[in-house]
């Protein structure tokens, strides 16, 4: 069979694939703290190893497949929302939680305090101060900007916030969590706070709109090429070839 | 089959019920006492396929891995806690919490409920009560030919009777507040319960130490719904449910494509 098929056959499941990465985004544009990802796209070369392999006979082995997502960090939209226990991220720092399965990231700031006092993110597990779990003291909460915590001028805490470096294998795990090893941890620099704030997703739905129509029409194209090759081509082979002489 | 179509279903699902929300905000933003609540979303479980950090070869690691996100999905509708506007009605039993604290009434079943909605009257034995008829906790009684009443800063409810100079005290108002108001249970009728998340009630008298608040008398505490807000809410809502919309057709007309392909 031709190798065009099925390198048409691979791009158009690698577009399919695609297809999955964006419609998460654009479920996920209303979800704070969510971070976009973006879909990359690589060659695979299927070659025997042998350097003397002719350079055409590459070109027709190159087949394209979807390698890998990444994580779009850039900042998301910082929304006001009033509630003392709301807190944005303004930089590239995470919060930590401490959850069943070891210490978790997220830029979600949608806190909330359980019976006891102590400080919970949406999902309900403890936010790590700099000094672990932070225990909320009765009175109105202010949070300043380099995240103490302090509630009638009596200081409760410190919420922690970490850098996690570029290719230390930050992984969504959902719940707008994020798993990194601890090794890639570091004090956030630069990164500031905002009380009574969301960070909203940083999807943009206009980009996601274009990777759709991209996708999808790239897909259409896979497909024209897929039944050139069924009807066409082939059709010749077998139908009119033997005719010949 | 494509995950997208699922994918898409659950950030319409989630629009919908965000919808749902701001329509009950909306319908209530006249609500004396009422707070709004807001939608909050996380991300779903994800399908690693190759996970970030794993060895590419024996000397290198993949950088980014290939994860898909299976959707996204409604985790709790949070209580939002932003004091409401007060409005002055005149009337001297309609009082107005400022600050954090909640008024206690007695349930039917001689639960406590928890209320922010300070329209009272007395009963026909004087005895305050909600709009419901749950009597204020502790129990306040006006004395029928109670000429004027009078609320201190600190609860004291004081009334003068006729042909008395001296006003004369008749109980105290305290307020309730929660460690976490956001876990408290709503059960319609401005009605809230303590739960376990919630903790238990803190209670004191107004103005105290402990934050509760202040009581202002001849005021009633609006909604705490921002229609600017809802409305900039429900039109992000409304277009995110597009083009998720959007996705499913896409979806669609892909798998047309492919099944047009085997004929």
């Amino acid at each position: 069979m031709d190798s065009g098929y099925y390198a048409a056959c691979t791009a158009m499941a690698s577009r399919t694939r695609a297809l999955d990465t964006i419609a998460n985004n654009l479920a996920n544009a209303s979800t704070p703290g969510y971070r976009a990802q973006h879909n990359v796209f690589s060659s695979v070369l299927a070659e025997a190893g042998d350097e003397t392999e002719s350079s055409l006979n590459k070109a027709m082995n190159n087949y394209g497949i979807m390698s890998g997502t990444t994580l779009d960090r850039t900042q998301g939209a910082i929304q006001k929302t009033g509630n003392d226990l709301d807190v944005a991220i303004q930089g590239s720092g995470f919060f930590v939680v401490q959850t069943a399965n070891g210490s978790m990231y997220t830029r979600d700031g949608a806190f909330q305090v359980s019976a006891n006092g102590q400080l919970l993110s949406a999902a309900g597990d403890p936010v790590m101060g700099e000094k672990g779990p932070i225990t909320i003291l009765p009175g109105r909460l202010s949070i300043s900007a380099d995240g103490t915590i302090s509630s009638n001028g009596a200081v409760a805490g410190k919420l922690k916030l970490v850098d996690i470096a570029a290719g230390a294998g930050l992984t969504s795990v959902g719940g707008t969590y994020y798993s990194a090893p601890e090794s890639g941890e570091t004090a956030a620099v630069g990164s500031l706070v905002q009380q009574g704030s969301l960070e909203n997703s940083n999807v943009n739905p206009v980009t996601s709109m274009v990777e759709l129509i991209t996708a999808q029409r790239s897909a259409e194209m896979m497909q024209h090429a897929l039944s050139m090759f069924n009807s066409e081509m082939d059709k010749t082979a077998t139908q009119d070839l033997s005719k010949v002489g | 089959m494509f995950h997208a179509l699922y994918t898409a279903a659950s950030g319409m699902t989630a629009q919908q019920i965000n919808l749902d929300n701001i329509a009950n905000n909306l319908a209530n933003s006249s609500t004396t006492g009422f707070q709004a609540r807001r939608v909050q979303f996380s991300d779903l479980l994800y399908q690693n396929e190759v996970m970030p950090g794993a060895a590419a070869t024996q000397q290198t690691t993949v950088a980014s891995g290939l994860q898909i996100g299976l959707g996204t999905m409604p985790g709790n509708t949070e209580i939002i806690q932003l004091q409401g506007d007060l409005s002055s009605t005149g009337n001297p039993l309609d009082f107005a919490i400022q600050g954090t604290g909640f008024f206690q009434v007695l349930m039917p079943n001689n639960q406590i409920g928890y209320t922010r909605a300070g329209s009272f009257q007395p009963d026909a034995q004087g005895v305050l009560v909600t709009a419901n008829g749950n009597a204020l906790q502790p129990a306040i009684t006006i004395p029928p030919n109670a000429t004027n009443v009078t609320i201190g800063s600190d609860g004291t409810v004081s009334v003068t009777l006729p042909g008395q100079t001296q006003a004369q005290q008749v109980g105290t108002i305290q307020l309730a507040s929660f460690s976490n108001p956001g876990g408290l249970n709503a059960i319609g009728n401005n009605i809230y319960l303590q739960t376990t998340a919630s903790g238990n009630p803190i209670t004191g008298v107004p103005g105290g130490p402990d934050g509760l608040g202040t009581i202002q008398q001849g005021m009633l505490e609006q909604a705490n719904v921002n229609i600017v807000d809802e409305f900039v809410n429900m039109i992000l809502a409304q277009r995110s449910y597009e083009s998720n919309s959007r996705v499913v057709k896409a979806a669609d007309e892909m798998l047309q494509g492919l099944n047009q392909l085997a004929q």
